[in-house]
C-alpha cells in the first residue's frame, strides 16, 4: 500500500486548512517514529560493519580509519578460522540430519494415519522448545558424558538435531499436507513405486519447504552457543559461537580488532543463506521458523 | 483396449459414506462412456475405484475378463486425467508427458523423443520445455492428455477434465477430445456434472444419484426417455416440466385443467396420481381457450439468444402484486426469439403428447412415453448395453 | 480442488514403510529430547553433584530439592525476575513493537518497508554470540555508543539497570518474529471488509476494532504464547550479564547454569529444570487449548 492510498481522496473543495495541517503533522510524526525505530534496530549493528575496517577499533561506533589489519589478524589467529570451519561442520551436519529425517518423518506422518499423531507432534514440539533451551542441560551433559560423546562434534550435532527435529517435522508436515494428493496419485496410476513417488514428485514439490527448513536448521545450529559450550572441551573443536568469547587479552580486555572482524565473518553466512532462500522461494512465513 | 465390467462394485468410505452402491455396469471396448450426476453422487469415487486409487469394499472389477479388483493402479493398464490435471510443476512439458515412460525405465533421450511425438500430435511441439505454470488452461489439459496417452493404456479415465476451462475453450476441447478418443479407439470413462457435455460427447452414459445408477443409455435415450423424474429433472438445458396431476377418463387433470395423455400411456384407473413430464422445448404457447391448454399468466421471460424461456403461472387469476411468481404450478415453455409474450400476458400452454412422458407420482419411475422423433428404441445396438442394468431405488 | 483435507496414503507407503520413515527421527528425538527430559525428573530427586562425594554415589533425596528451592531466596528471586523478563520483553516489548511495526509498514512505500523489515530481520538472524557482544559494546561503561550518544560517560548500564538491559536486548532481538507474523495476519484481512467499514463511515480506531482485530485475534494469541515460551527458555541474556550483578538479572536459565554447571549442584539444577519444564507445560497447554478453541470456531 502506498502512503497516499491510506488516505481518502481529497474532496474537490479541499479540506479546511486546520485539517491539512493536522494531517501533515501526523504524517511527519509517523515518519519520525519510523526513523527512530530504524535507528534503534540499526545502531547496535553498525559496529559490526564499521569496526572491522578500523585500524584501531574501539567500542564506540565511529567512521573507520580504514585498514584491513583486523582481517589479517583474524587470518593468523589459530582458532578463528578453525572455529568457523567447526561451525560449518556442525551446522551442515545438523542441517543434513534434520532435513533427511525430518522430510521422511513428516511425509509418512502426513500420509499415513497413525493414532495419536497430532498429540505426539505437539508433545514433541513442546519438549523441543524446552530442551533446546536451558532446562535439560544437566541431563544432556550427563547423558553425553556417559555415552562418551562429550567433547565430540558428533555429540553436538546429535543433540541439536534432536532439538530441532520436532519443529522441523511440524513445519514440513504442513508443506506435505498442502501438496495436492493428485500429483502422487497420478504418478501411482502410471505405476510408480512409493519410493519413486517420493523421489520424483514429493521431494521436488516440497522443495521450498525443505529449503526453508534447511536454512532454519543451519541458522539455528550456526548460532547455537549453549550446546557446544556445555558439550565441548577442547578449544580446537569449538565452533565460532563459543570461540568469540575467548578473544580476550590476559588482562580480560576484549581484542576488539579480532572480535569485530570475526563477528563480521561469522555473520555473513547466515545472512547469505537467508537471502538466497528468500530470493529463490519468496519469504514464506511459518509459525516458529526460528526458535 | 478393454471392456470394463463392474460387478456389484461398492465403495464405502471409512466414515460410513457409501459412495458407490453395488453397481453393475458394462462398458464396451472402445466406448466413450460418460458418468453424469449431481455433486457428491459418487462419480469421482467410482472413477478412482476403477483406477485402483480406492479399494473396492465389495464386488468385482473386470477388465477384459481379467479380475483387476485388487491390482495396484500401476498394473491395471489405465491412465487417468485428473480434474486439476496434476501436472508435476517441477518438470517441463516433455518430462511430464514422458513420466509414464520414465517409470517403465526407458532412457531419457528415448522417452523425450516419444514425448515430443505424442505432444506433436496434440499441437504441443513448441511448448515442450515450458513448465506447467507457464501454460494456459487449455494447453495444460492437452499436456495431461498427452501424458495419459504416452503409456498407451487400454482405458482412459477422465475426471471432469474440462471443468477448469472457460466456456469457449470447453466447447473446443469437447470436439477435440471426442475426435481424439475415436481416433485412438481407447475405452474411455468420462466424469462430468455438465449434462450438455455428457450428451454431446458420450456414446453411452450413466446418470448417478447417491451412489446408484439411475439410468444407463445413449444420450438420445436419456434425453428423450428419462427413466425417472430424477433423470428427467437433471437432463436438459432447462429442466423438464414435471407437473403433478391425476388421471381421468378424458385426460390428465392438472391444476384444474384437463390435458391430453402422452401417447402410449397405459390405461390407468381414473384418479391415479401421476406426474407429467414435458420438456420446455416441447411445450407450445397457444391461446387461452385452445382445447387441451392450460391457461396462466406470464411471470418471467428469460432471453437465451435464439430462443426465450417463458415461465407461466398456471391459474385463472393474475398474480397478485407482491406475490412470489414462482410459487404454485409453473410451466416453462421454450419459444423462438421474437415470438415471446409480454410479462403479465394471459396465455395458454400445451404439451406435445408425442414427446411428453408419464411418471408414477410415488416412485417417480417412467410409466409410459413415446419414442422421440429421432427414433431411439430401448436397445442401442452398442455391444454390452443390454448387460447394463438399471438399478432402481427401493 | 485437489484433495488435501483427508490423510490418504496416496503413494501407498503402507504402515510398515511409514514406520521406517519415522523411526530415525523418533530415535534421535527420543534419545536427545525425551530421555533427557525424563532424566531430569530422576535427577531432581537426587543430591547429584558435579564433583565430590555425591558425584560418585548420588543419593535419593526425594522432594528435598524442591523444598530447598521453595525456601531458596535466590530461586524465588530468579522466578520473579523471569516473570518480569518474559512480561517485559516478550509480551510488552516484542508483541507491541512487532505489531506496531507491522501496522506502520502497511502504510509506507515498499522501499521503506523493505529497508525496515530487513534491518529488523537482521537483528533476528545474526548469531546470538554476535548480537550479545554488540549490545555489550553498545552499553559498555567506558566507551559504549549509548554513553557517547547520551553524553553520560562512565555510566554502567549493565550494572545499574541489568534487567532493563536484557529486556531491551531481547526485544530488539526477537521483534522480527512478531512483526512478520502480524504482517502476514494483517495481509490476510480482506480489503473488501475494510472498505465496507470505511464506506459505513468507520474511523481508523473503529476499523481496527471491528474489522482488523477480530481477524488477528488468533494470531495475537499464537504469537504471545510462542514468544513467551521462547523467551522463557532463552539463554542469550547470560552472555550479556551472566546473571549479575549480584543475581540482579539471574533469570531461570542463568540460575540453572550457575548452580548446575557453575557450582556443580546437578541434582538441584535438575529440580529447577523440572520446575521450568512444568511452567513450560502450562504455557504450552494454554496455547494448545486456545489454539483448539480457535480451530473449532473457524
Ligand atoms: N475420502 C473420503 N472419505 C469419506 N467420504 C468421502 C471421501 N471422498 C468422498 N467422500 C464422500 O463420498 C461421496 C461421493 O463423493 P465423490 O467425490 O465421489 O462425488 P462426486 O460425484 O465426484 O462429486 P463432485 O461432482 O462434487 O466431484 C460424497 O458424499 C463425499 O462426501
Ligand atoms: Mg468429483
Amino acid at each position: 500500500m502506498t502512503a497516499t492510498a491510506a488516505r481518502p481522496a481529497a474532496v474537490p473543495l479541499g479540506p479546511p486548512p486546520s485539517m491539512v495541517v493536522k494531517k501533515f503533522v501526523s504524517r511527519v510524526l509517523f515518519y519520525v517514529v519510523i526513523a527512530l525505530l530504524l535507528v534503534f534496530f540499526m545502531l547496535p549493528m553498525l559496529w559490526i560493519v564499521l569496526a572491522p575496517f578500523d585500524a584501531s577499533p574501539s567500542l564506540t561506533i565511529k567512521l573507520p580509519d580504514f585498514s584491513t589489519g583486523n582481517f589479517s589478524e583474524l587470518w593468523h589467529n589459530p582458532y578463528a578460522l578453525r572455529s568457523l570451519l567447526n561451525a560449518l561442520i556442525i551446522s551442515l551436519g545438523t542441517m543434513a540430519l534434520v532435513l533427511v529425517f525430518g522430510a521422511l518423518a513428516s511425509y509418512a506422518l502426513s500420509r499415513v494415519r497413525v493414532p495419536g499423531r497430532d498429540a505426539l507432534l505437539y508433545a514433541l514440539l513442546l519438549l523441543s522448545s524446552i530442551v533446546s533451551g536451558t532446562a535439560a542441560m544437566v541431563p544432556i551433559f550427563l547423558l553425553m558424558t556417559n555415552v562418551h560423546l562429550i567433547d565430540s562434534q558428533l555429540g553436538v550435532v546429535l543433540v541439536m538435531t534432536g532439538g530441532l527435529l520436532p519443529a522441523a517435522i511440524f513445519i514440513l508436515k504442513d508443506f506435505m499436507d498442502a501438496t495436492p494428493r493428485s500429483y502422487e496419485e497420478s504418478a501411482k496410476v502410471f505405476g510408480a513405486s512409493p519410493l519413486q513417488i517420493l523421489r520424483h514428485v514429493v521431494i521436488p514439490i516440497a522443495r521450498p519447504g525443505l529449503a526453508t527448513i534447511a536454512v532454519w536448521a543451519l541458522v539455528n545450529a550456526w548460532g547455537n552457543f549453549l550446546v557446544p559450550f556445555i558439550l565441548l572441551r577442547s578449544a580446537d573443536k569449538y565452533p565460532a559461537a563459543v570461540v568469540m568469547y575467548t578473544f580476550y587479552t590476559e588482562g580480560g580486555q576484549p581484542k576488539l580488532g579480532l572480535i569485530s572482524a570475526f563477528s563480521l565473518m561469522y555473520s555473513i553466512p547466515v545472512v547469505i543463506a537467508y537471502l538466497v532462500v528468500s530470493r529463490r522461494y519468496g519469504f514464506r512465513f511459518h509459525g516458529g521458523i526460528k526458535s | 483396449m478393454a471392456r470394463i465390467i463392474l460387478d456389484t462394485l461398492s465403495k464405502q468410505y471409512p466414515n460410513g459414506v457409501l459412495a458407490v452402491d453395488a453397481l453393475d455396469l458394462t462398458i464396451a471396448d472402445g466406448e466413450f462412456f460418460a458418468l453424469l450426476g449431481p455433486s457428491g453422487c459418487g462419480k469421482t469415487t467410482l472413477l478412482r475405484t476403477v483406477a485402483g486409487l480406492e479399494n473396492a469394499t465389495g464386488g468385482r472389477l473386470l477388465s477384459d475378463d481379467r479380475d483387476v479388483t485388487h491390482l495396484p493402479p500401476g498394473k491395471r493398464d489405465i491412465a487417468m486425467v485428473f480434474q486439476d490435471y496434476a501436472l508435476f510443476p517441477h518438470m517441463d512439458v516433455a518430462d511430464n508427458i514422458a513420466y509414464p515412460l520414465r517409470i517403465r525405465g526407458e532412457h531419457r533421450t528415448q522417452r523425450r523423443a516419444k514425448a515430443l511425438e505424442t505432444g506433436t500430435g496434440l499441437g504441443l511441439e513448441n511448448l515442450m520445455d515450458r513448465r506447467p505454470g507457464q501454460l494456459s488452461g487449455g494447453q495444460q489439459q492437452r499436456v495431461a492428455l498427452a501424458r495419459a496417452m504416452a503409456c498407451q493404456p487400454s482405458v482412459f479415465l477422465f475426471d471432469e477434465p474440462l471443468s477448469n476451462l472457460d466456456a469457449r475453450l470447453r466447447l473446443e476441447a469437447r470436439t477435440f477430445l471426442k475426435k481424439l478418443q475415436k481416433d485412438l479407439g481407447v475405452t474411455t470413462i468420462f466424469v462430468t456434472h455438465d449434462q450438455a457435455e455428457a450428451l454431446a460427447m458420450a456414446d453411452r452414459m450413466a446418470v448417478m444419484e447417491l451412489g446408484k445408477i439411475r439410468q444407463v443409455g445413449t444420450p438420445a435415450e436419456v434425453f428423450h426417455r428419462p427413466a425417472n423424474t430424477f433423470v428427467a429433472n437433471f437432463i436438459g438445458s432447462a429442466p423438464m416440466n414435471l407437473l403433478a396431476g391425476e388421471t381421468a377418463d378424458d385426460g390428465l387433470r392438472i391444476g384444474g385443467f384437463t390435458v391430453p395423455f402422452p401417447h402410449d400411456s397405459p390405461r390407468l384407473p381414473p384418479g391415479t396420481p401421476v406426474t407429467l413430464g414435458a420438456r420446455p422445448e416441447y411445450v407450445d404457447v397457444v391461446g387461452t381457450s385452445t382445447p387441451g391448454a392450460m391457461a396462466g399468466t406470464v411471470t418471467i421471460v428469460e432471453y437465451l439468444g435464439a430462443t426465450a424461456l417463458v415461465s407461466v403461472q398456471i391459474g385463472d387469476e393474475r398474480v397478485p402484486d407482491g406475490a412470489d411468481p414462482v410459487l404454485g404450478l409453473t410451466v416453462q415453455a421454450m419459444v423462438a426469439e421474437g415470438t415471446e409474450p409480454q410479462i403479465g400476458a394471459r396465455i395458454g400452454v400445451t404439451h406435445q403428447p408425442n414427446r411428453s412422458l408419464l411418471y408414477a407420482a410415488d416412485t417417480g419411475d417412467l410409466v409410459s412415453g413415446t419414442g422421440s422423433g429421432t427414433g431411439s428404441g430401448t436397445g442401442s445396438g452398442i455391444p454390452g448395453s443390454t448387460a447394463a442394468t438399471v438399478s432402481t431405488t427401493p | 480442488m485437489p484433495r488435501t483435507a483427508v490423510a490418504t496414503d496416496a503413494a501407498g507407503l503402507g504402515r510398515a514403510r511409514a514406520g521406517g520413515f519415522v523411526a530415525p527421527a523418533l530415535v534421535l528425538v527420543g534419545l536427545f529430547l525425551v530421555f533427557p527430559a525424563l532424566w531430569t525428573i530422576y535427577l531432581g530427586l537426587t543430591d547429584y553433584r558435579l564433583t565430590g562425594l555425591a558425584a560418585a554415589a548420588p543419593k535419593m533425596v526425594g522432594l528435598q530439592n524442591f523444598r530447598d528451592a521453595l525456601a531458596d531466596r535466590f530461586f524465588l528471586n530468579s522466578l520473579w525476575l523471569t516473570l518480569i523478563y518474559v512480561a517485559g520483553s516478550a509480551i510488552i516489548g516484542q508483541t507491541v513493537l512487532g505489531f506496531a511495526l507491522a501496522w506502520m509498514m502497511q502504510k509506507v512505500r515498499p522501499s521503506v518497508r523493505g529497508v525496515v523489515e530487513t534491518v529488523v530481520l537482521l537483528a533476528w538472524l545474526l548469531p546470538g554470540s554476535v548480537v550479545s557482544f554488540l549490545w555489550w559494546a553498545m552499553l559498555n561503561r567506558r566507551d559504549g555508543t549509548l554513553n557517547a550518544l547520551l553524553d553520560t560517560p562512565g555510566y554502567n548500564w549493565l550494572i545499574q539497570h541489568p534487567m532493563l538491559s536484557i529486556i531491551v536486548f531481547n526485544t530488539w532481538r526477537g521483534t522480527a518474529f512478531s512483526m512478520m507474523l502480524f504482517s502476514a495476519a494483517l495481509q490476510a484481512v480482506p480489503p473488501s471488509q475494510l472498505e465496507s467499514a470505511r464506506m459505513a463511515g468507520a474511523n481508523g480506531a473503529q476499523q481496527f476494532r471491528d474489522v482488523v482485530f477480530p481477524h488477528i485475534r488468533g494470531h495475537v494469541l499464537t504469537n504471545t504464547l510462542l514468544i513467551s515460551l521462547w523467551t522463557f527458555n532463552d539463554f542469550s541474556p547470560y552472555l550479556l550479564t551472566a546473571g549479575g550483578p549480584n543475581h540482579k538479572s539471574e533469570i531461570l536459565p542463568a540460575f540453572i547454569y550457575n548452580r548446575a554447571i557453575g557450582t556443580g549442584e546437578l541434582g538441584y539444577g535438575a529440580a529447577i529444570s523440572l520446575i521450568m519444564l512444568v511452567i513450560n507445560l502450562i504455557i504450552a497447554l494454554l496455547y494448545l487449548t486456545l489454539l483448539r478453541t480457535r480451530k473449532v470456531k473457524t
